[in-house]
């Protein structure tokens, strides 16, 4: 019975799991288009329902393009180990993420690595 | 299946299930759960059912991690009637039309399986219920009075407890039409009728269980069950805004979300 359980469970918790958010993933991103930047931090706005980081990244032809970086809400960043003061603007950070689908220069963001080397989560994996 | 869950806010069915009878619920009535000065169970404390802060990164339940946010049979789709089927198909496809992607509150029960943190608060005459999420609270007296008998309808519904055994149990009636139940485009009718059982276990987790009955939208009671815990760490109730700064309904796009009944 347990291993029964366990069998039908496996199947649908995770895509149940999945499938549902504050919005899902798929609504406004493509899991498709993973992408990494490094740029300056311009603004932090640290709200609800999403926190959001502006960087300016330098492209190819040296112009400066500011992105946008959506992440999970407030409290969510300080029980994975934000604080307020883990960023500052005029920054440099590197951010995994994957990209819009409306074409917007938005990511949803997967992780952010600050100046010092440290790591921090700011989203989920794509699945 | 490339979807991922992003962000916090809404209820996530990582339990639901429709049967018609529940399965028993083995009583912790062997004296060695936390009972209150009047012998009952003692709900009081910080519990969630999944989320970030309690299993880690994501919070995602992934199979054999052995850490199961539900409990009972395994889960099915909700009984909705023939004609509903295609509005709940039609919902689930555009994210913008969540009632929770709007900040609306999330309703009974869908709010217990929000991926944050509540507050038990039990006392002798009344037990308080604060979520995290949109700052929600419920205040469900256990002194045996009935419903108003004229509700208005609300998100949340008005709420009456009692004791059967060592189960809190808590009648929900006087709902509005606005939320939806666990899962995507789950809608309900006015005449939703929840009936929520907290069951505290010797490992201290609380085995929840909502049958939620709505003869205008189901063709028998559909139910949700979760297994609500501790977070790992010394949690307090945050405060938790959700309309500051809500860009997601100009940028979801439309037909783009993944229906799983």
């Amino acid at each position: 019975m347990r291993v029964r359980l366990f069998l039908a469970l496996s199947g649908i918790l995770f895509v149940a799991a999945s499938a549902f958010a504050h919005h899902s993933f798929g609504a406004e991103y493509d899991s498709a288009k993973p992408i990494s930047l490094t740029g300056v931090v311009t603004k932090i706005d640290w709200s609800n329902p999403h926190v959001y980081i502006y960087i300016d990244v330098k492209g190819a032809d040296g112009q400066l393009v500011s992105w946008a970086l959506e992440g999970h809400p407030p409290n969510t960043l300080r029980r994975t180990g934000w604080t307020k003061a883990a960023l500052k603007e005029n920054d440099t950070i590197t951010v995994t993420g994957w990209m819009s689908k409306d074409g917007s220069n938005r990511i949803a963001g997967r992780e952010v690595t600050l100046p010092d080397g440290k790591k921090l989560f700011l989203g989920p994996p794509a699945q | 299946m490339k979807i991922a869950l992003l962000f916090v806010a809404v209820a996530v069915p990582v339990c639901t299930f429709a049967q018609d009878k529940a399965p028993a619920v083995k009583n912790a009535s062997s004296g060695k759960i936390r009972r209150d000065a009047e012998g009952r169970p003692d709900l009081s404390g910080i519990w969630q059912g999944i989320g970030v802060s309690l299993f880690g990164e994501t919070g995602e339940v992934r199979p054999g991690e052995g850490r199961a946010s539900t409990w009972g049979p395994p889960p099915g789709p909700p009984p909705y009637q023939d004609w509903a089927l295609a509005k709940v198909k039609e919902l689930a496809s555009d994210d913008r039309k969540d009632p929770t992607v709007q900040c609306k509150m999330a309703g009974t029960p869908r709010v217990t399986g929000i991926p944050v943190p509540l507050e038990i608060a039990q006392t002798a005459k009344k037990t308080y219920i604060l979520y995290e999420t949109n700052h929600i609270f419920r205040i469900i007296p256990t002194d045996g009075r009935p419903h108003p008998e004229e509700l208005d309808p609300t998100y949340m519904g008005d709420s009456i407890g009692h004791w059967d055994g060592d189960t809190f149990v808590v009648d929900v009636t006087g709902f509005n039409d606005k939320t939806w139940l666990p899962g995507a485009g789950h809608f309900h009718s006015e005449d939703l009728h929840v009936v929520e059982r907290y069951t505290l276990q010797p490992n201290d987790t609380i085995l929840y269980e909502a049958t939620m009955e709505d003869p205008k939208v189901f063709t028998k009671p559909w139910q949700y069950r979760l297994i609500l815990r501790h977070p790992p760490r010394d949690e307090r109730i945050m405060e938790a805004e959700c309309q500051e700064n809500n860009q997601d309904l100009q940028h979801i796009v439309p037909g783009t979300s993944e229906y799983h009944p």
